[in-house]
């Protein structure tokens, strides 16, 4: 096991540094500067970038960064006067990881539980319904989702703060609208495994052992089914992270979401960097994590891993 | 003797989008306790079915038992609900099946299998119930059964694995065993050894086996009495003996002759010609006389009665009937080329 682990950190790390180098190059091709104030005259520009570093050439530039990376120097932000990224991104960070984590928690275990239920009555209404539902939830985005929550709950009715982020009645709506499409995923993904688990031999097996149809179901076919659940769950959580960008954004929510956004339209060069090594990070080592989780609930991969 | 399980005039139908499939026909059967009864035919004839019949096991809907009662120690358990019914499986009749790969849950240990039915049925705390199926590990023959107990399904092999499907079908001592196929799915020579041990654990258990197979040489080797099946109905049933050696019925015949022989004479391989009935359409007559060589014309109209043989054989063909033509069996029935003990 210690083996596999190693040398999963190792491709984590191989991952990391191809997205800096291609988030840098692909940042460097982005038209315009960061130093867009008209009342700048060409001189002082020049002064800025000379400053910054930025007349050097581009892979001066790169090495640059990196060696400053390695020391744990993400540098400062341009627009936020020379504010150090890490502090700017610790900051809002929290918020957003608050948002995010309760979405997945959410939409997990609800689209399980709706999942398990359909596969159990495949066929039946429970199941078109769910189905529905699902296709729904996948193919609407999340922001007509908070809209439309926005102005029922939010306007209409005026059960929860259409926008905000203080206190827990302010997160039903936004975490509601991120967790939708998880949710819908994650059910149809579970339904399937389900309704393939329960026609398994060793099912029948456990029936012919006279075990009730609830031990079957708890015992034999969830754990089986939600294997292949957990491998989705990485490629959701980064959905979850480009999901969060606008539902921060739409709800109001002081998160690194609109942060990015806005240091993308002002070359922000360093905060560009520093979020998107933030989130790359988050979901690599999300993907890690639901390997190692894979491994634990399937004994056959935890034993290829250790022993092989 | 006494009976143990009694089936009368069995019906199993499916019923389907726009079709009603008739799996099972008419079925009776009986099993005395501690005896060994194969019940033989290809696939389609409906072996399996009335076996998950006994088991209370046809997935409803789509199935329904339409007719007929199977009485185990004279209690009837098509009557019996499904609560009622888990008391039954897996400690009064227990089963096991064709494919040891897949009949164990790949994601638990192999003693926590054998544990579930002994905590159900007998009420056994967790230790005894571990203690019990590191017996029953030993029993069926898997070595070092006190660390094989924690280990999981992928680390045994076929063969072994389908010790383990012995070992949780014998957990609570039941009084009748089903195997349907229990060794199609394994090798040739672990086939020996498995049906070895179910020999020797019959011994010990005093358990009444119901074969299910396709295989006359499995048949030859643990069995006492047969049942031949086809197209949803029993034609033909007797002694071991009596089925090998002195066959009435010509699907029997069949059935002997297309076994393949050590010393046959010419390398073909003989077969029935022709595929069984569709039982959404079944025929009206004997199912076998499509294909029969030697089918009159009374048998695709009328269905023939059974013709007691003796007090243990009897089968259901127009050639029994005192006017048909006098048929002999063929010759390529060689019941010596087969290697049965």
């Amino acid at each position: 096991m210690g083996r596999y682990v190693l040398k999963r950190l190792g491709y984590m790390c191989v991952t990391f540094y191809v997205v800096i180098t291609l988030t840098f190059l692909s940042m460097k091709l982005l038209p315009g500067t960061p130093f867009q104030n008209p009342k700048l005259s060409p001189v002082q520009i020049n002064q800025l970038k000379h400053y910054y570093g930025l007349d050097q050439p581009v892979a001066v530039q790169y090495v640059k960064y990196l060696w400053n990376l390695l020391h744990g120097d993400m540098g400062g932000s341009f627009q936020f006067g020379n504010e150090s990224v890490s502090t700017l991104l610790m900051a809002k960070f929290p918020v957003s990881m608050d948002l995010g984590l309760e979405a997945i928690i959410l939409g997990t275990i609800f689209g399980i539980l709706l999942g398990i239920i359909a596969g159990l009555h495949r066929g039946k209404v429970l199941d078109w319904g769910t189905m529905v539902f699902s296709v729904l939830g996948i193919s609407i985005p999340s922001f007509i989702f908070a809209g439309v929550l926005q102005y029922f709950l939010g306007v209409y009715v005026q059960l929860f703060p259409v926008a905000g982020w203080n206190g827990p009645s302010s997160h039903v709506l936004p975490v509601i609208s991120l967790a939708v499409g998880v949710l819908a995923e994650v059910a149809l993904f579970m339904r399937t495994e389900m309704v393939e688990v329960i026609n398994q031999d060793y099912i029948v097996t456990a029936q012919a052992k006279g075990l009730s149809r609830a031990a079957i179901v708890y015992k034999h076919a969830i754990r089986n089914a939600l294997i292949p659940v957990v491998t989705i769950l990485g490629p959701l959580t980064a959905a979850i992270i480009t999901g969060s960008l606008v539902i921060e954004s739409i709800f109001g929510i002081p998160g690194i979401g609109s942060q990015y956004v806005s240091s993308i339209t002002t070359n922000d060069y360093p905060m560009i960097m520093g979020t998107t090594e933030l989130y790359a990070g988050l979901f690599i080592l999300s993907i890690f994590v639901v390997d190692i989780l894979y491994g634990i609930i399937d004994p056959r991969i935890r034993v290829s891993g250790g022993r092989a | 003797m006494s009976k143990l399980l009694e089936i009368n005039d069995l019906h199993v139908q499916f019923n389907l989008i726009g079709r009603r499939v008739q799996a099972v026909r008419g079925v009776s059967l009986d099993l005395n306790v501690g005896e060994t009864l194969a019940i033989v035919g290809e696939s389609g004839s409906g072996k399996s079915v009335t076996s998950k019949a006994i088991m209370g096991l046809i997935p409803n809907p789509p199935g329904e038992i339409a007719k007929g009662s199977i009485s185990f120690e004279g209690k009837d358990l098509v009557q019996y609900s499904e609560k009622q019914m888990q008391k039954i499986r897996g400690k009064e009749i227990s089963m096991i099946f064709q494919d040891p790969m897949t009949a164990l849950n790949p994601t638990m240990k192999i003693g926590k299998q054998i544990m579930e039915s002994l905590i159900k049925h007998q009420g056994m705390s967790k230790h005894d119930a571990r203690e019990r199926a590191i017996e029953l590990l030993k029993l069926v023959g898997i070595p070092k059964p006190e660390k094989r107990v924690d280990e999981y399904p992928h680390q045994f092999s076929g063969g072994m694995r389908q010790r383990v499907v012995i070992a949780i079908a014998l957990a609570c001592n039941p009084k009748i065993l089903i195997a349907d196929e229990p060794t199609t799915a394994l090798d040739v020579t672990i086939q020996a050894q498995i049906l070895d041990l179910m020999r020797d654990l019959q011994k010990k258990t005093g358990t009444a086996i119901i074969l299910i197979t396709h295989d006359l040489g499995v048949v030859a080797n643990i069995a006492q009495r047969v049942a031949v099946m086809y197209g949803g109905k029993i034609v033909e049933t007797g002694t071991l003996d009596e089925l090998f050696y002195h066959p009435k019925h010509p699907y029997t015949w069949g059935l002997l002759a297309s076994m393949p022989k050590l010393h046959a004479k010419t390398d073909k391989l003989l077969a029935i010609p022709g595929t069984p009935p569709d039982l959404s359409d079944p025929p009206k007559g004997c199912p076998f006389a499509a294909r029969c060589p030697h089918a009159m014309n009374v048998c695709t109209t009328h269905m023939p009665e059974y013709t007691e043989l003796s007090a243990t054989q009897k089968a259901a063909c127009w050639l029994l009937d005192e006017r048909a033509p006098k048929v002999a069996p063929p010759e390529t029935i060689g019941v010596g080329g087969t290697n049965n003990d």
